[in-house]
């Protein structure tokens, strides 16, 4: 693939550079289609979103190509609540018309099949992002929700959820199986919707920073990270080496625990119990760590706009200097374990494959993606924060299956160790962030969350207030083909290891 | 198998003591915000407020004569007051932070002429029901000796369900206090509900509420079910959780921390006072 700025004049687009190498381009609304449709075929589409303020109507694509740390922003102008539909050529398109669709009211023309992606029992005539929120404070229930069914002799609906068994997300699936075998499950979702970025709108960025952080929870620091970045090159502030290291650092922490605690749910999903607890107690040491590096667990509350709100404790600092030898060892004794586990490869290996073909029509990220072909690491390719100067590697495999998905999550753990040694040879100094003046503008930011590259695209007012911010975190993407996996030969005893080997985020999905 | 097992033997008992004794490994988080009231000024309250993103902390008049109230039921721990006031808030590290009564999570103080007059819980009615304050009187003699719980996920970040899991975990075992998570709400005694109440789970929580046999206890883990948190407002929440359900033990944090949420526990079932005596001083409950 070619660089974006090359493509976008092959395309016919002009385009100015913004402030952080991105590519803003303009298309009246009847070249859109076709444009974001030529494009979609050369390079990745990243994100497509409407916007509804005063200034009108709008709908924005984000590409990306691997090898161009640019991303390329087309976006038009809508006269009126409709557009054509990219899904027929592109299928990563669907998902997030389907969102524009029910949260703004503004339809895909064409799109085979635009059903609400997370309002079962929502009023039609209402959208969450764009109606007054008073209009939508106790609106009546309405049943316009067809779930699709299979038919045929000896085929029975189950429901899993919203409830679950354990301490565990809300989210409902309904199995189509005809005894043994799962022939269809269809993940129903919105049971967590918050409205996120809705609720940040008319606020300061750093109020808004506290949505940001709760948007996941276990995605708490990348997602904040991300939409924070977005605001600082909006509002043109620059970051220093420094506060950028300690960044990737927590970054990293972060990444570590998610990943403990992803792997001890696969064991415990295979019956592992004991490499379930020893997960269980890597992760416990990790946030342990974070609490006394940043006195917050989930490393909460210490990102600010311009910098970090407070420095890196030095007690903090040589606590991790100890437990990281112990990190190491231990995740590398789990690991050979694990492998030399029969029962734990094979109740992964070929379980749930999403064959790479298949995959790349949904542009998948993070570790799931990774599994299907897709070498993409936006810490890489798109270099944010402290990774231009921390060298680490990507593992990428092909066969797809929770085997592979599983192996990518090890691997990741030995990276992010290495990364955060680095960082710990030479420790960062940072100061606690003056509060900068913050004006007016827009911009993206992205950060690699542990399921996969998380965009924000932020839109600032003169007085730094958010006018509009779209999160476009990885399980809005990685839950897409989720359902063609879980169909994909497997059985009903299968299903609890599926879901822990995909382990999105719900929270991170609905917002 | 066997390599597993051997595993698991040589990682030696890394349970903590809480909360026969405090460990100070696992508190290194905050469990709370305190106001200390002899730091505080009327202008630190002011500027203490502005800079609340959740409202937990609010003013009203001005610097000669006004009154600040503090709702830990509301507060996220973001350390925006104590970066600003920092005589006047604090990080609470000890995690008995649970309470049994909504209004004990609120702090009023007023002043006059510019003077601090002193603190006093926030005059409200008792924000329970009948119901709640006869099982709370019921609750240690039925569920003294063991607990079972059912989650229900009312809409969270994921952060507290990521906590509550760790609560089985070799650190925290909740097992060897007599509490266990269980799958079905017909053999719970308590409901633990995490999350702002969102529109899509309220049918669920309430099925799942109805489905628990009598008597029950419903236990509010985390700020988003107590108060709302940062979503509350928004257009698409219930809560707060006790306008829903009778809510007995209240359990603050952002997200409550393990230890935090073992206290609350021990709480609904007034198994705290017990454990407290017979493990001497833990800190104060």
């Amino acid at each position: 693939m070619s660089g974006l700025a090359e493509l976008a004049q092959v395309v016919g687009l002009q385009y100015r550079s913004g402030a952080s190498g991105e590519l803003w381009a303009d298309c009246p609304q009847a070249e859109f289609s076709a444009n974001a449709k030529e494009l979609a075929s050369r390079a990745l589409l990243s994100d497509l979103f409407a916007s509804v303020g005063e200034d009108g109507r709008s709908l924005t694509a984000v590409f990306s190509t691997i090898g161009d740390s640019a991303w390329l922003v087309l976006r038009t102008q809508l006269p009126d609540d409709h557009f054509d539909s990219l899904t027929s050529a592109v299928h990563a398109a669907s998902w997030y018309e389907r969102e524009i669709a029910e949260m703004y009211g503004i339809h895909p023309d064409g799109h085979p099949a635009p059903q609400p992606l997370r309002l079962h029992d929502w009023p039609h005539r209402y959208h969450p992002m764009r109606d007054e929120l008073s209009l939508m404070k106790s609106l009546p229930s309405a049943h316009g929700d067809r779930v699709p069914k299979v038919r045929g002799q000896g085929v029975f609906q189950l429901p899993l959820g919203p409830v679950r068994s354990g301490p565990q997300e809300s989210a409902e699936f309904l199995f189509n199986s005809g005894g043994e075998d799962l022939v269809m499950v269809s993940p129903r979702f919105g049971y967590k919707m918050r409205l996120v970025e809705r609720l940040a709108e008319g606020r300061s960025v750093d109020e808004a920073l506290i949505l940001a952080e709760r948007m996941a929870g276990i995605s708490t620091y990348a997602n904040a990270l991300a939409f924070v970045q977005a605001a600082e090159r909006a509002a043109g502030i620059e970051i220093d080496d420094e506060t950028n290291r300690a960044r990737s650092l927590l970054n990293e922490l972060e990444r570590l625990h998610h990943h403990f605690g992803y792997l001890g749910r696969v064991a415990d999903s295979t019956g592992l119990t004991v490499a379930a607890a020893q997960y269980a107690a890597l992760k416990e040491e990790v946030l342990r760590v974070n609490a006394g590096l940043t006195g917050h667990r989930y490393l909460r509350g210490l990102l600010a706009l311009g910098g970090l709100s407070e420095t890196l404790s030095e007690t903090g600092h040589a606590d991790m200097v100890v437990a990281l030898p112990h990190w190491e060892k231990r995740s590398r004794r789990l690991e050979a374990l694990l492998e030399d586990t029969a029962t734990f490869i094979d109740r992964l290996d070929s379980t749930a494959v999403l064959a790479p073909d298949y995959a790349a029509q949904h542009n998948l990220l993070g570790p799931i993606g990774r599994s299907t072909g897709a070498d993409r690491d936006c810490r890489r390719d798109h270099p944010y924060a402290g990774y231009k100067s921390l060298p680490f590697e990507v593992l990428v495999k092909s066969q797809g299956d929770a085997l592979a998905r599983v192996r990518i999550v090890l691997f990741e753990v030995g990276q992010s160790l290495r990364i955060v040694k680095q960082v710990l040879e030479q420790w960062p100094k940072t100061e606690p962030a003056a509060s900068p003046a913050s004006k007016g503008g827009s911009a993206l930011g992205w950060a690699e969350a542990p399921g996969g590259e998380s965009l924000h695209f932020v839109q600032l007012d003169d007085a730094g207030n958010v006018v509009r911010w779209r999160a476009r975190p990885p399980a809005l993407v990685n839950w897409h083909p989720y359902a063609h996996a879980c169909a994909s030969g497997n059985n009903l005893t299968d299903y609890p290891v599926i879901e822990a080997s995909f382990g999105i985020s719900h929270a991170e999905f609905d917002r | 198998m066997s390599r597993w097992v051997s595993l698991g033997l040589a990682s030696g008992v890394k349970t903590t003591k809480f909360p026969k004794a405090a460990d100070a490994a696992a508190s290194k988080a905050a469990a709370a915000i305190d106001l200390n009231v002899q730091g505080l000024t009327p202008q630190l309250a002011i500027d203490a407020a502005a800079v609340c993103p959740t409202d937990a902390i609010t003013v009203e008049g001005d610097s000669t004569n006004g009154a600040l109230r503090f709702d830990m039921g509301q507060c996220v721990l973001c350390g925006r007051c104590i970066r600003k006031a920092p005589t006047a808030f604090g990080y609470r590290y000890k995690p008995e932070v649970a309470v049994k009564e909504r209004r004990a999570l609120r702090v009023e103080v007023t002043w006059k002429e510019g003077r601090i007059a002193g603190p006093g819980h926030a005059d409200e009615p008792h924000s329970l029901s009948p119901e709640a304050d006869e099982l709370r009187r019921q609750a240690h003699r039925i569920f003294g000796r063991s607990l079972h719980l059912r989650h229900v996920d009312a809409g969270s970040c994921n952060g507290c369900e990521s906590e509550l899991q760790l609560l089985t975990s070799p650190y925290y075992d909740l097992a060897r206090l007599g509490v266990f998570f269980t799958p079905t709400p017909r053999h719970a005694d308590g409901l633990l509900v995490t999350g702002v109440v969102t529109r899509q789970m309220h049918q669920a929580l309430m099925d799942t509420y109805e489905a628990m046999p009598e008597p029950k206890l419903v236990i509010a883990a985390g700020v988003c079910a107590i108060g709302g948190g940062c979503f509350a407002g928004g257009p698409t929440t219930h809560g707060p959780l006790d306008s829903i359900l009778p809510v007995v033990v209240y359990v603050p944090g952002c997200p409550p921390t393990p230890s935090a949420l073992i206290h609350g526990l021990l709480l609904a079932t007034s198994k705290v006072e017990e454990r407290y005596r017979a493990g001497g001083s833990a800190g104060g409950a």
